[in-house]
């Protein structure tokens, strides 16, 4: 949890993360929430975003703790996998659930 | 939020991608085996083969059931780029097959040490891969309408 951006626990809006809440990097967390971990190169091409622009918000979230790397070899190339962390997947629902609170869902 | 819930179903559709056909095969193939190898280890008397046969036959085909699902779930993760889950499966599908197929598996083992009648283990065998079959091409359907 990255307390600055948090608002007042008493809040409706308690869980909204200015990390998080820049557009590609929620559907980031959204990506990752639901496969659990995914390839860097899936992860680009299911949001259709370039490989630097991935990269920036990658490294923001992974700057935040919310999300971690792994190296792996596959077809003699090194793949970079990603995941949410425990404090990255919390951060998310939070987020997610002031979102709702915020639209009224 | 509607743009999140279409990642969330593309990426979920992606962790939905029905097993390769082969192994598809190895996992039927496994499923027939286990009934009449199952009776053969609880039949009394001994049916066909010795009991300690039977149970290395078992051993044997767990042994390489698991070596093949190792490499199926691997080659599967290189192919989609994304973790292997099962609870991302639908419910619908996954509660009854939790359920109902140890029963149908172990079921008849027990019923042909109580009757002696081995259609019962070749019953469960056919039905056990009928299942396998359909629950494969359900996935292959059901992944070709949600990717």
């Amino acid at each position: 949890m990255n307390p600055g951006t948090r608002s007042s626990a008493s809040d409706p809006t308690d869980g909204f993360d200015a990390t998080i809440h820049a557009p590609n990097r929620l559907r980031i967390c959204a990506l990752l929430d639901t496969a659990d971990e995914a390839e860097f190169a899936v992860v680009q091409k299911q949001l259709d975003v370039s490989a630097s622009v991935l990269s920036k918000h990658v490294t923001v979230l992974t700057e935040a703790g919310y999300v971690e790397q792994r190296k792996a070899l596959r077809d003699t190339r090194q793949r970079v996998w990603l995941r949410l962390t425990r404090e990255g997947r919390q951060a998310y629902q939070a987020h997610l659930a002031a979102l709702r609170a915020i639209v009224g869902l | 939020m509607a743009e999140l819930e279409h990642v969330q179903a593309s990426t979920a559709a992606l962790s939905a991608t029905p097993w390769p056909r082969w192994f598809a095969v190895v996992l039927t193939l496994y499923i027939a085996a286990i009934p009449p190898v199952l009776g053969g280890m609880t039949a009394s008397p001994q049916w066909l083969l010795p009991r300690l046969a039977w149970t290395a036959i078992m051993v044997m085909a767990t042994t390489g059931y698991s070596a093949l699902f190792a490499v199926a779930a691997a080659r599967w993760r290189e192919k989609t780029g994304v973790a292997l889950r099962l609870d991302v499966l639908p419910k619908r599908a996954t509660l009854p097959l939790a359920i109902g197929l140890p029963a149908l598996l172990v079921g008849p083992a027990v019923a042909f040490r109580g009757t002696g009648q081995p259609v019962w283990l070749f019953a469960a065998s056919g039905i056990g891969a009928a299942v396998s079959v359909a629950v494969h091409l359900v996935f292959v359907r059901l992944h070709r309408q949600t990717s």
